[in-house]
């Protein structure tokens, strides 16, 4: 498994970058209103019904960014997910396990973007 | 002498011939105010136990001779005042090196990953004499200067979380050193270092802890020479599609 | 957690003449402060595995019908989710901070024929950034825009 990580690291490592910056970006606005605006209250429930969410799904250019923009809030956070746990693992477990460990948590991510894109295809 | 100061300083031992691990020894001594930790080392040495072995010459933080875990930091001991220690101070090698004695760390292991990556001016072909020297503009200085002030010390070795657990990993200086080369304008090794650099156990092998830069007393900031190689690594990476590579440069 | 060093660390190709200890770490090595952060930030690796699985379940549940989507919307109601998501949130802040901080001095002095932007513009770049996206998906998914 190493010698595979190695040869895609300049994939795993733009899948992690791009988690970092854009997951990192993206996250609040998501959690700020289905996470805790919403529930808690201080946002109005309609914002959030199944109608209005799927009226801005029908629209032709607001559909794809809200899609676009769904997938990325699933997918960007597993990799830079997967990228740190395998750093952390390293630091307290060392090497001798990274191409295991690694392998395990970029197909959890990979599996988890595949599902991402199935996901926003049937909304 | 009523205003002499005793601090009590905890310095691990290691003999080879006796010791099967390193053990701790501990001094009771007066110090001065101005003393840095070095100081007191060297008082240990002549004043109280003479077999004590410990590394250091210029005592002006140029050498990179001294560096040591002062209370588990990496620090240089001949430009770490002692006042901003307590009562106790522990000395001990750096961390992440094999120990030949006392506070003395083994550099072989240091000076092979250093040698790897061409630290030096690599040319296809080398100017004669009479063409005069290389010129560079004052901007071309500067975008490596910053990486060139390294003295060696290993301090940031000591610190990097990678190396500890990587033994293949070149490392934060190693590293800085070759970027610094890549990116002088005189220099035309980069392809070569950079198949040293993307290898197994390198740039890609740092997680951006960032203390090699922390405990830097050069302000060198090998985190940064690191993280620029790795997105450069990228780049070319993904020029590759774009581009066939070209070979025999 | 099974050995903080490797024993093979910075070890030379050739072992020189005399024996040498193994190399180590001080005892506790993950309790410095700096050290601490460092191990928060790739930590929190734990909270961004969980929202994006939670994410991928909620859009999921958004393509299922109205009534997987008020399943959702209740059980977020609920205290754990509640606290889970001002977790996530306070982890968010903390990533951003600490890699906003450190990304400028990542970028070479020269990428291609360009040269990015002084260090101190880029922070600000990606702060603005930040807060942009964050007020432009409150103001949509809160009810606001469009």
């Amino acid at each position: 498994m190493k010698p595979l990580l190695l040869r895609l690291e300049p994939v795993i490592w733009l899948l992690f970058g791009a988690g970092i910056m854009l997951g990192t970006i993206l996250l609040p606005g998501y959690l700020l209103t289905m996470g805790l605006g919403v529930p808690l209250g201080v946002l109005p429930a309609e914002a959030l019904s199944y109608e209005r969410l799927h009226g801005m799904l029908s629209h032709p250019i607001g559909g794809l960014v809200f899609r676009l923009v769904a997938l990325a809030l699933i997918a960007l956070p597993l990799w830079k997910a997967a990228h740190h746990l395998r750093s952390l693992s390293v630091d307290f477990d060392g090497h001798d396990r990274d191409g295991l460990v690694g392998g395990v948590l970029y197909l959890i991510a990979l599996a988890g973007s595949v599902l991402g894109i199935l996901a926003v295809i049937r909304l | 002498m009523s205003d002499v100061q005793k601090k009590k300083f905890v310095v691990t031992r290691f003999d080879p011939d006796k010791d099967e691990v390193p053990k701790t020894q501990e001094y009771t001594i007066p110090v001065r105010p101005d003393w840095k930790v070095l100081d007191a080392l060297n008082y240990i040495k002549d004043e109280v136990d003479g077999t004590i072995s410990h590394r250091w010459s210029c005592r002006m933080a140029v050498c990179g001779s001294c560096g040591m875990l002062v209370n588990g930091e990496p620090k240089l001991t001949c430009s770490t005042p002692l006042d901003e220690y307590g009562d106790e101070v522990h000395v001990a090698p750096l961390s992440n090196f094999p120990v030949i004695r006392d506070l003395v760390v083994d550099l072989e292991g240091f000076l092979d990953k250093f040698k790897s990556v061409k630290p030096w001016i690599v040319r296809a072909k080398e100017k004669a004499v009479e063409e005069g020297p290389c010129r560079q503009t004052p901007e071309e200085l500067h975008a490596f200067k910053q990486f060139s002030m390294c003295i060696n010390c290993m301090l940031c070795y000591a610190a990097c979380p990678v190396v500890a657990n990587v033994p293949e990993f070149l490392g934060p200086a190693a590293i800085a050193l070759g970027h610094r080369y890549n990116l002088d304008s005189r220099d035309e090794g980069a392809a070569e270092r950079n198949e040293v650099f993307r290898g197994e156990g390198t740039v890609y092998e740092c997680s951006y802890a960032n203390e090699c830069s922390e405990v830097c007393p050069k302000n060198v900031d090998p985190a940064a020479a690191i993280n620029q190689a790795k997105l450069l690594a990228v780049l070319d990476w993904m020029k590759s599609f774009v581009t066939p590579r070209r070979g025999g440069e | 957690m099974s050995r903080p060093v490797n024993p093979r660390a910075m070890a030379p190709a050739r072992a020189g003449r005399t024996r040498t200890a193994a190399p180590s770490v001080p005892d506790r090595f993950w309790s410095a402060p700096r050290m601490r952060r460092y191990l928060l930030f790739d930590a929190t690796g734990i909270t961004y595995l969980l929202v994006g699985l939670s994410i991928l379940r909620v859009v999921w549940a958004l393509g299922s019908g109205p009534e997987a989507w008020q399943t959702v919307l209740r059980q977020f109601r609920s205290p754990a989710y509640l606290a889970f998501h001002a977790l996530v949130l306070l982890s968010v802040v903390y990533v951003g901070v600490r890699f906003f901080g450190l990304f400028p001095k990542a970028q070479p002095p020269k990428i291609g024929p360009a040269s990015p932007p002084p260090g101190p513009v880029l922070t600000a770049m990606l702060y603005a950034a930040w807060a942009g996206a964050t007020l432009v998906l409150v103001l949509v998914l809160g009810g606001v825009l469009p």
